[in-house]
């Protein structure tokens, strides 16, 4: 792994970005409408990995920084534009990782998973409380931006979720949280400040889900707690990340293929099997391949390049 | 607020309780053994209470008999499980140590393929059915007969497990496993035996008290999950493989939930539950909660 | 003035007393040796020093600077490096990567990967290793994972080594090679060591001065030979009366 980014890969990246803005141009609403469900995945999955794939805190509650983003957009609907309200979501979602993960990321291993879900579902059933109280049960906004802006912005988000990822995963810092994964204490021996970057892959891991919730509240017009927090979200993510793979880039783009590939066949006709199909997959990709698909098809990107 | 010191509360509480500790036992016994996570637990449950539903409507037989049928029906489900897929991974030492972060998210798939089998062949409308849905009052305590029978059949089986793991030689195996596996091993207990049996026994238990749950709870496909959280907060308040110990902690969640719903209202019983969960798996990571066993 | 001074450390876990008033000077280029009893608190003295515990009572000075409550990493970086007696390897990241992380977040803070991967690569052929670099750390045997502990905290650039029974498990001819080893990056580096150790003939041959732990208390320094005949030494060992 060195620093330097080498050529193919940022020419591959700009010439993927500037491919997908096409697509509103070329194609209909309903291609734009899944090219523009794959970039949501991209963008939560890849925000995910920097956090869980890089330090093995798995996160089972990223819902939780979703349904905030979307939450603040619905809240400050009308008193912000989309400029100030989508960045706005992604702070406030950072804001709140920050604080809750001081305590949260005490916690290891697998009570970690348990505690971030068990966070989002407080979140969510708290929000579902306080919209009740306010009389709300959903809120419709109405007159944001075009579908098809909507798109060019969760593009945006998509490739730069992508972006952070590949940077941290090939930086000093990204050396430092693989580090944690691997032993923790060790880690902190060597003078890795072990805390301050749990945090800070924590935090960075909701700023931009933060804003994909808030950029899916105005393309569905539409805010209910139970959707927006649904832990199907979180679960989605960890599945991709589980196929695909969360130790590198290529993983989540992969595995974000992989699954709206799948539920474009099965969704709309057998929503159940979908499912079931998805835990098979968990199951055999846990069991056999838990390093996904990125590393199987493509090799362990942590061999040294021959000089 | 004198309806607070109701007796009706009171026996719901309990109810709620022991359905609580019914559940937990079987989850704390499939993880003290073999540190597996669990999280079908609650889907166990739900194949239970459908089990007693269809064998009532269908066939006429009560769930008190029925109940037998869920509890063997789910504790070979359980065999088939780990014998399908647990055997060949707890038999080799590093996927072993990465299994209990694993075990989480493969129990996780198995719930996922449970619930939506179950779905897929029920659909999803909530089922119920009338069993000794007679009403006795006891000093103005109205409670349903259901309910009544349910408290006293988890009261008893929750004794006899209990009895069963001091007396019996298998469930002194059993303790002996869930507190240090490598020394079990060195003194004889079959590790292979006794995991099996714990996982039968642990899934047996969940299939049981689904049946019980079928006669006073709506059936739905989603209806386990949680069960299966209430069941980790109880196991990891309770202090992970201490079974006695889990037992008040089932009892605990149980009155928390029923009175703290009481206290507040309805709608936060979720937010209750959850809190409650969060709470739990801070203060153990803070080592507040007492002892992990030695692996 | 010396490298390390540990000034009347005591360290108590609720009722038990793990460490009672020791105090001890390490001066720089020295290697002391640290030995005693298992329970005798050699393990508990590395934990406090390395910053994974705090002192009940007590200070500890490093280069005249008191470094109680630091954290672990914050330990590190001022110049300290431990070992780990059960080795704690960054199992699945590769022999070179494990050593670059101690490159990259050690005193030097290296900010260039590159920079950091030609020091570790220079370590690594210090210790032997560099014809496994590339495999993963998971696949050395005890030995070669002991020296990649050791080349972890040496990239570190660290002054003062702490090696926590580093000997343990090692065959005769695996000891002796290390010892040759430790010397000669002990001249290279112008390190300090303390070590613990069990295997007397490490201790006896590198150590200039040993320290004898006994429940908890300091109950013997001086040169190797000296401290081997001394009578408090053998009592404790041999449960004899003085």
């Amino acid at each position: 792994m060195s620093g330097s980014i080498p050529r193919s890969t940022a020419l591959l990246f700009v010439i993927a970005v500037g491919a997908a803005a096409f697509i509103p141009e070329v194609a209909g609403e309903y291609p734009v409408a899944v090219a523009l469900s794959f970039a949501m995945w991209v963008a939560l999955a890849q925000s995910w990995a920097v956090l869980s794939g890089m330090t093995g805190y798995s996160s089972f509650g990223h819902a939780a920084f979703y349904g905030l983003g979307a939450y603040v957009q619905v809240l400050t609907w009308g008193i912000f534009s989309p400029w100030v309200s989508v960045p706005l979501a992604g702070i406030a979602s950072c804001a709140f990782a920050l604080i809750v993960g001081y305590p949260a990321l005490k916690v290891r291993g697998p009570y970690f998973v348990m505690l971030t879900f068990g966070l989002a579902e407080f979140v969510k059933y708290s929000v579902i409380g306080i919209e009740a109280q306010l009389g709300q049960f959903s809120r419709l906004i109405i007159g944001g931006p075009s579908p098809n802006d909507l798109f060019w912005i969760m593009l945006g988000l998509a490739a730069a979720a992508t972006a952070v990822m590949y940077l941290v995963s090939r930086s000093r810092f990204g050396y430092g949280l693989r580090a944690i994964r691997e032993n923790e204490q060790a880690a902190e021996t060597v003078g890795i400040p072990v805390s301050l970057y749990k945090l800070g892959a924590f935090g960075l891991s909701a700023l931009i889900p933060g804003m994909v919730g808030a950029v899916m509240a105005m393309r569905m017009n539409y805010f209910e707690p139970a959707q927006a927090f649904d832990p199907l979200i979180s679960f989605n993510i960890v599945v991709m990340a589980t196929i695909g793979g969360s130790d590198v880039a290529r993983g989540p783009l992969l595995g974000a293929l992989f699954l709206v590939g799948l539920s474009e066949l099965l969704w709309a006709r057998a929503p159940q099997l979908y499912m079931i199909i998805l835990g098979v997959l968990l199951v055999v990709f846990v069991l056999f391949f838990p390093q996904g698909l990125a590393t199987r098809l493509f090799g362990n990107l942590q061999r040294r390049k021959k000089s | 607020m004198s309806a607070l010191f109701s007796g009706q509360l009171l026996f719901a509480a309990l109810v709620v309780g022991a359905v609580y500790v019914l559940i937990a036992l079987g989850l704390n016994l499939v993880f003290g053994t073999m540190r597996l996570l669990d999280a079908a637990h609650g889907d166990i449950v739900m194949l239970g209470a459908y089990t007693s539903f269809w064998m009532f409507t269908l066939l006429g037989i009560s769930p008190l008999l029925s109940m037998f049928v869920a509890a063997g029906f789910s504790a070979g489900l359980g065999i088939a499980i780990y014998r399908g897929l647990f055997r060949r991974l707890l038999a080799d030492t590093r996927m072993r140590q990465r299994l209990e972060g694993n075990s989480l998210l493969l129990f996780f798939g198995i719930s996922i393929i449970l619930q939506n089998v179950a779905a897929l062949s029920f659909d999803t409308t909530p089922r119920a059915y009338l069993y000794l849905d007679g009403v006795t009052r006891v000093g103005g305590v109205a409670m349903t007969q259901n309910r009544i029978v349910l408290l006293a059949i988890a009261a008893a089986l929750c004794l006899i497990v209990v009895l069963f793991l001091r007396h019996h030689i298998y469930g002194l195996a059993i303790k002996a496993l869930i507190q240090h596996r490598e020394a079990a091993a060195v003194v004889g207990v079959n590790i292979e035996r006794i995991q099996l049996f714990s996982f039968a026994l642990g899934f047996g238990l969940a299939g049981l008290a689904g049946s019980l749950l079928s006669m006073t709870e709506q059936i739905t496909p989603f209806m386990g999950f949680p069960f299966t959280i209430t069941a980790f907060v109880t196991v990891i308040l309770g202090g992970l493989g201490n079974l006695t110990r889990g037992m008040a902690a089932g009892m605990f969640l149980g009155f928390v939930e029923v009175y703290g719903v009481a206290l507040t209202s309805p709608s936060l019983d979720s937010v209750l539950i959850y809190g409650v969960f969060i709470l739990v798996l801070y203060l153990q990571s803070q080592g507040l909660l007492g002892q992990r066993h030695a692996s | 003035m010396s490298l390390l001074a540990l000034r009347n450390i005591s360290k108590s876990f609720g009722g038990l007393e793990a460490l009672r008033g020791v105090s001890l000077e390490v001066e720089r280029h020295e290697i002391v040796g640290l030995m005693g009893a298992n329970g005798a608190g050699k393990t508990t003295l590395f934990s406090l020093i390395a910053g994974h515990a705090r002192a009940t009572s007590g200070t500890i000075l490093f280069k005249s600077r008191s470094i109680n409550g630091l954290r672990p990493d914050q330990i590190c970086r001022l110049g300290i490096a431990r070992t780990f007696q059960i080795v704690r390897p960054f199992a699945n990241m590769s022999v070179l990567d494990s050593v670059v992380v101690g490159a990259l977040y050690g005193v030097r803070g290296e900010k260039s990967i590159a920079r950091a991967t030609e020091r570790a690569m220079d370590i690594l052929k210090e210790l032997g290793l560099s014809n496994r670099a590339d495999d993963p750390a998971s696949s050395l045997t005890l030995s070669g994972q002991k020296r990649l502990e050791i080349a972890r905290a040496l990239a570190t650039a660290p002054e003062l080594l702490m090696l926590d029974e580093v000997m343990a498990g090692l065959t005769a001819t695996e000891i002796a090679e290390l010892l040759v080893v430790i010397r000669r990056i002990k001249e290279r580096m112008s390190l300090t060591i303390v070590m613990v150790e069990h295997v007397m003939q490490a201790l006896m041959q590198l150590s200039g001065r040993l320290v004898v732990l006994h429940h908890g208390e300091l109950i013997a320094q001086g040169i190797p030979q000296a401290v081997s005949v001394d009578p408090h030494v053998i009592s404790a060992y041999l449960g004899e009366p003085v």
